[in-house]
């Protein structure tokens, strides 16, 4: 067990990094504890930012808010919604996946991870709201960059760098993200009882279209299971597309892809706003694996791509859901089935695509590659990037790759 | 022109110029090698003509190998490289040095592959921006950021400045729209970050070379997303008896909820100017125009387009017209677009700023701007990307007479501190460049460029790529830029400095 400590300041993080640096003791950062993505490490101590919590300034009008890193994501998500605003991105709450109930823990691990929700393909991921941060680097200096508006291009984009790099370049101190106002409507399309290859079908063809959807997954039979919705049949498979806008226009668009989709009107329901937004947060929560004890990867892949990846494996024990509209593949394995996993591996690379280990037992985080990258040239280059930052390799040593 | 230190020619290398030259043949066709003094000349400037430099060579290889082999051939000789494509930038980050290779992507000029499935085009980095709309709109697709500057501008010049446009407050700046490029480092490594995909894995360096002004690596090719387009299009555009109250307006439509497709504020001078030049037909009796894109579905734009009438009238608002076509919406536009030729017609030289600040801070800044045109005795007109807090004031100048750019500049340098005193930065979409170099340590200390330099020397260990740009050279930013050498002798001689 490592030594844990848990600051309260910017400048005590500092301060500890650098006595750490100086002695070469390695460094585990840690937000709320939330989730254990990324390889196993072994640290002598743990910096627990926790303590680094609160919002600094919030200026709705200007679209974004300030906080410290150790800040709960479930206190910013209740402040933006005052002001009806929110973190467009979507964040997940890993909690559910983790331990079987919300625990949404610090923005800091949400940057640290670059996770974001079904309307990722719409509105873009963490990293597109990311506008500044505050962080200590691995010699005990404050660094920053970036800033409180949109449009900057003073110096490299170091926010982009520092989100989902699982905290092996800086330890987050100060955060500032672009915040969007809500949508007054939400609204599901569903269509039931339809293979995935029809699937992506729709989801591509609403995409060539200009309704703007905001959100496009794919349920196989029995993996809908868990939802409590009176208005959604979990008896087959489901394909659902959102819509979100001022009501009169997602009204209009659904009745679009209606038309669009008459082919199968004697399937198409909608889930009217209330059970919209559960359907979507449940999706992004990942509640259908709840509590998992096996392995869990995010494979992403050129859409076009991801009927041919899923047949592959369809007489495998392999339980998926599709999101993104066909760009993201969330799937299940047991866990002491090595072999699947790695064919996994395998089958996503040639298709173009990666695949990342998102929750697994130890035995598999110390024993399997957490990501996929194969170009030697990007790993010499990332340890560099490393080494930039963090000469010694104390903080997270080992957390994405072997050495970086 | 103006004085600038760029780093030290290396005259060993220039000695070598014809074996150079030579050598250069090796890797690429000797008709895209020039270096006779005619032939270069029009590489000498980027859009920031006040400062010009011949390179020693430029280079116009033709595929990723030329390039990488060229690269590598300079690593090994210590040769600098300046990358450049379009020759549009505004900030000098093309500028070459007297000692380099200009290696122009001007043969990068194909699109490769239009993708309407993945929802994404791959093209050579030379392609301009307009071409790639060009090339989807037959389908209702576009490409979404759209500088100024886009008829001319390449795509790769877009990666490098992170260029935004009018819409970027709804749609984004490049950052948010291309998926993956090739890139080639100075030493010659071919690499891919991203691709036909979302997202990539690992160290997100597709962002980190997105707004890295070349100084990272040449790309040579590019993948960008594509939108389908809305389909309705609605702008309003508004008039206002104070600069304030088009601000206050601009905010209270975004505390409303609503995020305009585009947003653009224009005070007085550049409402008289551009009518003048492109005949716009805006209102004349008023401080500040406002113009107000909406955007989406047939009934959403007709809601939003009554909900932004409200609130202008809220905010005194003394003219509204409200578009009633495509054709109208456009010369809502005209003018606008029409702002950095309508001041060259107007003055024989201009300085284009590019500061960012919060939106809140429009009205302040503006004061401060006319307080410093009379201070330093220079005009000013001012467009404002008002949805994204973008400024972009153009000072007038003529650079017939003496001291006159230096003064433009130091106006100009006077308004981006301000701009960052008040929270914002100091360039939007412009990029530092040479231009506003020297500025960096205003909003950066030595800890914060020294990071960012160390970042550099990950993809560059020699600095050989586009080196004198973006980061102050020879001090310190405690110094200021006022390091006294007294007979070539330095405090702390041995210190690195950047």
């Amino acid at each position: 067990m490592s030594e844990i400590y848990s600051p309260s300041s910017e400048h005590e993080v500092a301060d500890f990094i650098k006595n750490c640096n100086s002695r070469e003791i390695l460094i585990e950062i840690i937000g709320h504890n939330s989730k254990s993505i990324g390889r196993l490490i072994q640290c002598s101590k743990s910096l627990n930012l926790k303590n680094l919590s609160g919002i600094i300034e919030y200026f709705p009008e200007e679209l974004y808010i300030k906080v410290k890193a150790g800040t709960p994501l479930a206190l910013i998500e209740t402040e933006l919604d005052k002001k009806n605003q929110e973190l467009s991105f979507e964040p997940s709450d890993m909690g559910f996946l983790y331990n079987g109930r919300s625990n949404k823990g610090s923005v800091g691990g949400a940057v640290a991870c670059n996770l974001s929700g079904s309307r990722r393909f719409r509105a873009g991921a963490l990293r597109d709201h990311i506008l500044g941060f505050r962080g200590i680097n691995g010699k005990g200096e404050i660094v920053k960059s970036g800033g409180t508006v949109v449009k900057n291009v003073t110096g490299y984009d170091v926010s982009k760098l520092i989100t989902g790099s699982y905290g092996t370049l800086v330890a987050l101190t100060e955060i500032v993200l672009k915040v969007q106002p809500k949508n007054e409507e939400s609204q599901t399309l569903l269509v039931n009882n339809i293979n995935l290859k029809k699937a992506l079908n729709i989801f591509s063809k609403s995409m060539q279209t200009s309704v703007e959807i905001s959100g496009a997954c794919f349920y196989p039979a029995k993996m809908s299971k868990f939802f409590k919705l009176n208005d959604l049949d979990t008896t087959t498979s489901i394909a659902a597309i959102r819509l979100e806008g001022p009501k009169i226009s997602v009204v209009e668009r659904v009745n679009t892809l209606k038309k669009l989709f008459d082919e199968y009107k004697k399937t198409i329901s909608v889930l009217e706003n209330y059970q919209s937004r559960i359907f979507w947060q449940n999706t992004t929560d990942l509640q259908f694996f709840n509590n998992s004890a096996n392995v869990v990867v995010k494979v992403i892949l050129p859409p076009v791509n991801t009927d041919q990846f899923i047949n592959k494996f369809e007489n495998e024990e392999l339980k998926y859901v599709v999101d993104w509209a066909g760009n993201l593949i969330w799937a299940e394995i047991p866990e002491n089935d090595s072999v699947l996993l790695r064919q996994l591996r395998t089958e996503v690379i040639k298709l173009g695509g990666h695949m990342t280990i998102i929750k697994a037992p130890n035995h598999v985080r110390i024993k399997e590659d957490f990501l996929t990258t194969v170009d030697e040239n990007i790993k010499v280059l990332s340890l560099k990037i490393k080494e930039s930052f963090d000469p010694k390799k104390i903080l997270n040593p080992g957390k994405m790759y072997s050495g970086i | 022109m103006s004085t600038l230190t760029m780093p030290p020619v290396d005259q060993f290398v220039l000695n070598d110029k014809e074996k150079i030259v030579r050598h250069l043949k090796r890797f690429t066709n000797p008709i895209n090698i020039i270096s006779d003094p005619e032939g270069i000349t029009p590489y000498e400037t980027d859009a920031l003509s006040a400062y010009k430099q011949k390179p020693m060579a430029v280079v116009l290889p033709e595929s990723t190998e030329e390039v990488s082999n060229i690269l590598k051939y300079c690593h090994e000789n210590n040769i600098k490289v300046v990358p450049r494509g379009s020759g549009t930038g505004l900030s000098g980050g093309a500028l070459p040095l007297a000692d380099c290779v200009l290696l122009g992507l001007s043969k990068f000029n194909k699109i490769l592959e239009i993708d309407f499935e993945n929802r994404c085009v791959v093209t050579q980095p030379g392609v301009t921006n307009l071409s790639l709309t060009k090339a989807v709109e037959h389908n209702g697709f576009y490409y979404a950021p759209d500088p100024s500057s886009q008829i001319a501008c390449s795509i790769g010049g877009n990666i490098a400045e992170n260029s935004g446009g009018v819409h970027s407050l709804k749609y984004g700046t490049t950052t948010n729209n291309i998926l993956g490029v090739e890139i080639v480092l100075m030493n010659g490594t071919i690499m891919r970050f991203g691709g036909k995909k979302l997202e990539s894995e690992g160290y997100d360096l597709l962002g980190l070379i997105t707004g890295s002004e070349g100084l990272l690596g040449v790309l040579t090719e590019v993948t960008v997303k594509i939108l389908k387009k809305p389909q309705s299009v609605k702008a309003l555009l508004l008039g206002f008896q104070s600069v304030e109250d088009s601000g206050q307006c601009v905010s209270d439509i975004i505390s409303e909820g609503i995020i305009p497709a585009g947003m653009e504020i224009m005070d007085k001078p550049l409402i008289k100017a551009t009518d003048n030049y492109a005949k716009a037909g805006y209102p004349k009796d008023v401080e500040a125009i406002l113009i107000v894109e909406l955007d989406g579905t047939e009934s959403e734009v007709n809601i939003l387009i009554k909900r932004v009438e409200e609130i202008a009238k809220k905010n005194k608002s003394s003219y509204l017209c409200i578009s009633k076509n495509d054709e109208e919406r456009l010369r809502f536009w005209l003018g606008r677009k029409a702002a950095f030729p309508a001041i060259g017609d107007m003055s024989p030289d201009y300085l284009c700023m590019d500061g960012t600040i919060p939106r809140k801070k429009l009205a302040e800044v503006l004061r401060e701007i006319t307080k410093l045109s009379q201070k330093h005795g220079l005009r000013v007109a001012n467009c404002f990307h008002a949805g994204d807090g973008n400024l972009h004031p153009l000072i007038m100048f003529d650079s017939n007479i003496k001291s006159e750019l230096k003064k433009a500049e130091k106006f100009g340098a006077d308004i981006l501190k301000y701009c960052v005193k008040v929270g914002g930065v100091l360039t939007g979409e412009h990029g530092v460049g040479i231009e506003k170099r020297d500025l960096m340590c205003e909003m950066f200390n030595d800890e914060d460029i020294q990071q960012q330099l160390n970042i550099k020397q990950a993809f560059d260990e020699k600095s050989l790529l586009n080196p004198g740009k973006v980061y102050p050279i020879l001090h310190r930013c405690a110094e200021g830029g006022k390091m006294h050498a007294h007979k070539g002798d330095t405090k702390f001689k041995d210190i690195p400095r950047f």
